[in-house]
Formats: structure tokens, sequence, C-alpha cells
């Protein structure tokens, strides 16, 4: 039952028709080759190249109006693109209308059928693809239980609660078992506590059942939470496509590092390549190492640095160099590890972490403490460092 | 299929713990803004029972008197009694009818157009829709004596293709297209409000499930229209079999309707009981038509359409 379109339609044994037992499927390979898209006269999506492998978990982040909504339609068959062409395993489908494309939706509003009862809105996939409406409604009823709706297949989506409204919709797109399963803004409509248990639940789901899916949302942290990859988008263009882990630590772009998260930007020169990075002139005369993104710069070229604050570490200058003796001295030579020098400016406390603003050569830089770290106290000198694989070294704009 | 096909440890998918949307529940009526609504109300209340309930009882009251004054079942004997008044009353229902059904196929297409269209481009053909109700209904009825009579444009263009034209006028289809003309607002405005109100994205839902064009329109477009559907078609058959003077000009003699005989019972003949009689059969029967094809409707739409 892994890679059969057609296995809705036919008879199989209980076991076979498990939803669940089609994790590590083979099939819904999505290619986006170079695809524009205007819209009023207005270019939306400009230029998107975009490569999913199947049960892969793609997360479109942006803000409101960079056109990710407009690229899932493409995607989806509801809107043509100008130029370009979406595939799917293989095959060319940019002109295939939506309804002869295999893409489960679950729309913002999640559109259900509001004449419908929850179980003839989860069938009614079953009932276009021509599926007896005793496999139908066996059917409806597994993706009711696989989505904890048990029993509520013949309630209205009016009688339902925005969670419970969600899941149908889900169980309405999985139960085709589509190609590709795609959200857009799925958990927008949802109180903040239900948007972080039904994104869980969405992701282990979706790990279950192995279709690949694309989410799209402009909520970084949902989209750092359940994505196995994640496409940062600004103005009709993908600005970074990677993992969560480095498009949160080592940003491509402005837009990225300010879209992302908190983030501190240092300005310096590129001063050769290092063991675990390369390591770049700040204020003049400091080093610190990062990572660069694309091609590493050459030496003294003008470069700019991003570093998360959570990545930053504040220890206090060894008592050689300072003068004073501080309490929280490491054992470790610090004056041999490269780093930014500074004086403790402010220090805020904020529940489960401490935020620290050191004034340095080359501005404010910000650290968040782990919790029970020590705290460092104001007028301190004290030295931030990270590790290379932690801060990302771009070109600078 | 077993337990086991639930998402993570079983706990995660279980249905969240808010209650579901409250069907009967409402807000407790306090006596106080339940009493500014009546004083805020009152005007319209006054004004419905003296110009509405009031001439409503009299008409009964008469209908059931002789002219000299005394109680009688005569009246509606008579009616009921003259097939000639029997069919004046099919007559009427049928032209009602036929003018609600025009009007569902004009204006149903008309609305689904006006959905798709910018609110400026909806608010210059709402104007087109709305401006036979800015001409007199005279102005408007010898319009049309004019366009369908005999030596009226239609007719020259038979001519022109070497055809004879067809009689159009004096007849049920020019009542029924000066019916429909006036008539299309009253249908295509509630439906526009029904049609408003459905989600955009059901379509494209649908058409991602696999539903073609047609299937979307037939199985989701037209069922949750029913509302606006209802609305519509009730509207325009009251007004259509009770309607007088576009009847009267483009029906000419051979098309008499009941109002017609309300008219010419109360001043020709000056016989108040038996317009009277005639006036409340008709709101009797339309009473029952309009509830029996709103049963109909609710039947096909279920409540969650309706709701
Ligand atoms: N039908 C349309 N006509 C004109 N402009 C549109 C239309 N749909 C969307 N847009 C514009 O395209 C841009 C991208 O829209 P969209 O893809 O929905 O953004 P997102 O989903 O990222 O919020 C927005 O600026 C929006 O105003
Ligand atoms: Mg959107």
């Amino acid at each position: 039952m892994t890679a059969g379109t057609d296995t809705v339609g036919t008879e199989s044994a209980p076991t076979e028709a498990d939803p669940a037992a089609r994790a590590g499927s083979t099939r819904g390979r999505l290619v986006l080759k170079g695809i524009h898209k205007s819209l009023g006269g207005k270019e939306v999506v400009r230029g998107i190249d975009l490569t999913m492998e199947p049960g892969e978990f793609l997360t479109l982040l942006g803000p409101s109006g960079c056109g990710k909504s407009t690229t899932l339609n493409m995607v989806a068959g509801h809107l043509l693109p100008d130029s370009g062409a979406v595939e799917v395993d293989g095959r060319d489908i940019t002109r295939l209308p939506a309804n002869r494309r295999s893409m489960g939706m679950v729309f913002q509003s999640y559109a259900l059928f509001p004449h419908m009862t929850v179980a003839e809105n989860i069938a009614f996939g079953l009932r276009m693809r021509k599926v007896g409406a005793a496999r139908r409604s066996r059917r409806a009823a597994e993706f009711l239980e696989l989505v904890g709706l048990d029993g509520m297949g013949e309630r209205y989506p009016r009688q339902l609660s925005g969670g419970q409204r969600q899941r149908t919709a889900l169980a309405r797109a999985l139960i085709v078992e589509p190609d590709l399963l795609l959200l857009d803004e799925p958990f927008s409509n949802l109180d903040a506590q239900l948007r972080v248990r039904l994104r869980e639940e969405v992701g282990a789901l979706q790990r279950r059942v192995g279709t690949t899916t694309i989410l799209v949302t402009h909520d970084q942290d949902e989209a750092l939470a359940v994505s196995d990859r994640i496409a940062v988008m600004a103005e009709g263009a993908i600005h970074q496509l990677d993992v969560p882990e480095t498009v949160y630590l080592r940003p491509a772009t402005d837009f990225v590092a300010q879209f992302v998260g908190e983030v501190n930007v240092l300005d310096g020169t590129a001063a050769g390549a290092a063991a675990d990075g390369h390591r770049c002139r700040i204020g003049g005369t400091h080093l610190v190492t990062a990572t660069p993104v694309g091609t590493a710069p050459g030496d003294g070229e003008s470069v700019r640095l991003y570093v998360r604050p959570e990545a930053v570490r504040v220890r206090a200058l060894p008592e050689a160099v300072s003068g004073k003796g501080g309490p929280a001295t490491t054992s470790a030579p610090a004056a041999a590890e490269p780093g930014l020098p500074g004086t403790v400016e402010a220090t805020r406390f904020l529940g489960t972490r401490v935020r620290c603003v050191v004034a340095t050569a080359a501005g404010r830089v910000e650290a968040t403490l782990p919790f029970g770290a020590e705290v460092p106290g104001l007028g301190e000198e004290v030295i931030c460092a990270w590790q290379a694989q932690h801060a990302s070294l771009t070109a600078r704009p | 299929m077993a337990g086991s096909a639930r998402v993570a440890d079983g706990q995660a998918l279980t249905p969240d713990g808010s209650a579901p949307a409250p069907g009967g529940s409402r807000p407790v009526a306090k006596r106080g803004p339940w009493r500014t609504g009546l004083l805020l109300a009152s005007p319209a209340i006054a004004v419905f029972a003296l110009l509405f309930i009031a001439p409503l009882f009299m008409l009964v009251y008469n209908s059931f008197r002789t002219q000299a004054g005394a109680p009688t079942l005569h009246n509606y004997t008579r009616f009921l009694g003259d097939s000639f008044y029997r069919d004046v009353l099919w007559h009427t229902l049928w032209i009602g009818a036929l003018t609600t059904l025009g009007c569902l196929v004009v204006g149903y297409p008309f609305a689904v157009y006006l959905r798709g269209r910018s609110p400026r481009a909806r608010n210059y053909l709402s104007l087109v829709l709305l401006s036979p109700l800015l001409i007199s209904m005279v102005t408007r009825a010898y319009g049309w004596l004019v366009l369908l009579g005999p030596k009226g444009p239609i007719a020259d263009g038979f001519q022109a293709m070497g055809l004879e034209a067809p009689k159009m006028l004096y007849n049920d289809t020019a009542v029924v297209i000066g019916m429909v003309h006036v008539m299309l607002a009253y249908m295509v405005l509630p439906l526009m409000g029904s049609l408003d109100r459905i989600d955009p994205a059901l379509t494209p839902a649908a058409k991602g499930l696999g539903a073609s064009g047609w299937t979307c329109f037939w199985r989701i477009t037209v069922p949750l229209s029913l509302p606006g559907m209802l609305a519509g078609s009730l509207i325009v058959f009251s007004l259509t079999v009770s309607s007088f003077v576009t009847p009267a000009i483009l029906g000419g003699p051979t098309v008499k309707l009941m109002p017609y005989f309300v008219y010419t019972e109360a001043t020709s003949n000056l016989n108040w009981p038996y317009a009277a009689a005639i006036g409340f059969v008709l709101i009797v029967v339309t009473t029952i038509l309009t509830a029996v094809y709103a049963r109909l409707l609710r039947g096909r739409g279920g409540k969650e359409v309706f709701a």
C-alpha cells in the first residue's frame, strides 16, 4: 500500500487499509522549476526553485503577502504559473487541473462543507473517486479515528470546536492518499495553546503516514518546531532553504536573520579560514569565528556576521587582563579563545533565562544566558564568544 | 484498525477538551434590553397594525357579509363553485410560477457572475439590476408594449429574416417577460446575499478532492444558496400573483388575473364583499403554496444550510 494511488478504490485487507501503514512512502517527490506568477499586475512569485524528497515536511515561512499561498495554490493547481514547471514524481503537472491532481489541501478557514456531516466531509474525496458507499463509510470511520474524532462522524462542522474542525479538514485531505499534503496556515485560527498542541500532532501524524507535506506559515516557532526543512520567503523569492537549525543559527540574509528571531548583526572583515570555520576581524583587532554561507570570502573583504543571542557565551575576562578578581573566572584559558570583549550594560530577567547586553567595540551584543548560569554584574568586563557553527558569515550587502 | 494507528501516545489525538459550540443556549434575556427593544420597535408595530392587520381583519370580515351586511358564505361558494373563477385562480398561480422560474433561470447565473466581480463592478451591475424599479410601472409596461408589439423592433427583426413574427403581445408570454423584468432584482439580491456567505475556499477545496466544476456547482454552490433561492422565490411569487398594472397592460383582454377581478368587483360592480373574498382566497392559497415550497427547499438543504 506504499505507492499505489489506485489503492483507494480497491478492496483490501483491513491491515492494508490502515492509514498509518504508509510510513516511508516513496512517492510525492515535488520539483518546482523557476516558477513566476503575477497577480493584479504585480509580480507576486519571482522565480521559485525547489526540490522536495518523498516524505519530507517542508515549511514556506515568510511574512503575510510574500506569496506563500500563491505558491501553494500553483502546486495544488488552483493557479497557473506564468512560467516555470511543477513536477511530481517526474511528471510535469503544471497544466493539470486541480481536480485531476492528487493533492490534499487544508485551508486556513478549513473550508469544510457546512451542509455535510463530518463523515461526509471526510469521505468527499472518495465519493468523487466513485468509491462505493460501504467502503467509503468504513474508510471515513478509520480516518475519524486516526485524527481522534471517533464517534463524531454524524455531527455537522458548525457543532465542532476549532481544533476538531482542523482535524476534520486534515482527515478529509489525507483520506485520498494524496501525493502531497498542502497546509495553508492551518493553525492560525486556533488559540495559542491549542496551536502548539495541534502542530505537534500534525507533525507526528505526518511522520506516521509519510506524506510529503508543505506547510505555509508566518510563525517562525511553528516552522522551527515541525519542519524537516524551511524555505524562508520574502517578496516572492526564497531567501534560504535549509534545515531548521541552520536557518536559525546561520541565516543567509538580513531578512532571514531578522525574521526568524532576534539576532546580533556584526560587521567586520574576513581574516582567513580556521579549522572549524572562518576567521573574521571585528573592530579592527578582535578575532571571532563564523561559518561562511556559500563561498568563503577572500581575506580583507567586508563581511557581516549573524549570531543569535542564545549562541553567545559571556565569560568574565581573565584577572590578568581585566585587573579585577571576577567570581566567574573559568579554568579555561579564555585569552586563547577568540571573542569580543565588552562591558556589561544591562541584564534582564526573563523568567526562564537572563538577557545580558554587552557594549563592545562593534556595538551592543545581546546574549541569552542559559538557566542557572552565573549572571555577570553591571559594568563588569566580559568577553563574548561563540562557536563557529553557531554564527553565519555573509558578504556585506 | 487498532488503537496503535493513533498518532504518538494515544493521548495526543483525543478530541480537544473544549466543548462543541452550544446549540441551544442563548444569553438570558434581561427585562431592560427587552423593553428597550419593544420601545424601538413600537413605531413599526403601530404602522403594521394600523395599515396591515386592521385592513386584513376588515377584509376577512367583509368577505363573509352580503352587500347589505348580513352574514353569509355566498361569496366563497360563488367563487369556488364557478369554474371561470377557479380557472382565473389557476391562471394567476401559473403566471406566478412561470415568473418565479424565469427569475431563477435568469437571476441565478447573474448572481453567480456578480459574485466573482470587483466591488466596483458589482455596484454598477446592481444599479442595472435595480433600474427597472426606478421607472414608473406604467412607463415600463408601455415600453414592453412597444418592444413586443406587431410594429416593434423584435417583430421587425423577424421580418428582416423573412419570418413571420409570432404574436408576442396580450398573452402569457408578454406578462411573464414584463414581470421577470420587474421582479429580477427581488430574486438576485437575496441570491447574492446567500452566495456571499459561502466561504470562497469551498470550491477549490472540492476541486482539490477531485470534483469537476459542475460537481462543485451542484454539490456545493447550489445547496448552500438554497436560502437565497427560497427568499427570492417567495418574494417574486407573492408580488407577481398580486400585481395589477403589468398584467393589465401587457396581458390585454386575454390575460385577466385575480387582482383584476378584485379591482373590477370593487370599482365597477361595487360588490365589495365579493372583491374581499377573491382577495382573501388569493392570500390563503399563496400562503399555503409558499409554505409547501419553503418546506420542500428546507428539506432539500437540511437545517445546516438554513441555520
Ligand atoms: N487575486 C489577486 N489579485 C491581485 N493580487 C493578489 C491576488 N491574490 C493575492 N494577491 C497579492 O499577492 C500577494 C501575495 O499573496 P499571498 O500569496 O496570498 O501571500 P501570503 O500567503 O504569503 O500571505 C499579496 O500582496 C496579495 O495582495
Ligand atoms: Mg496566505
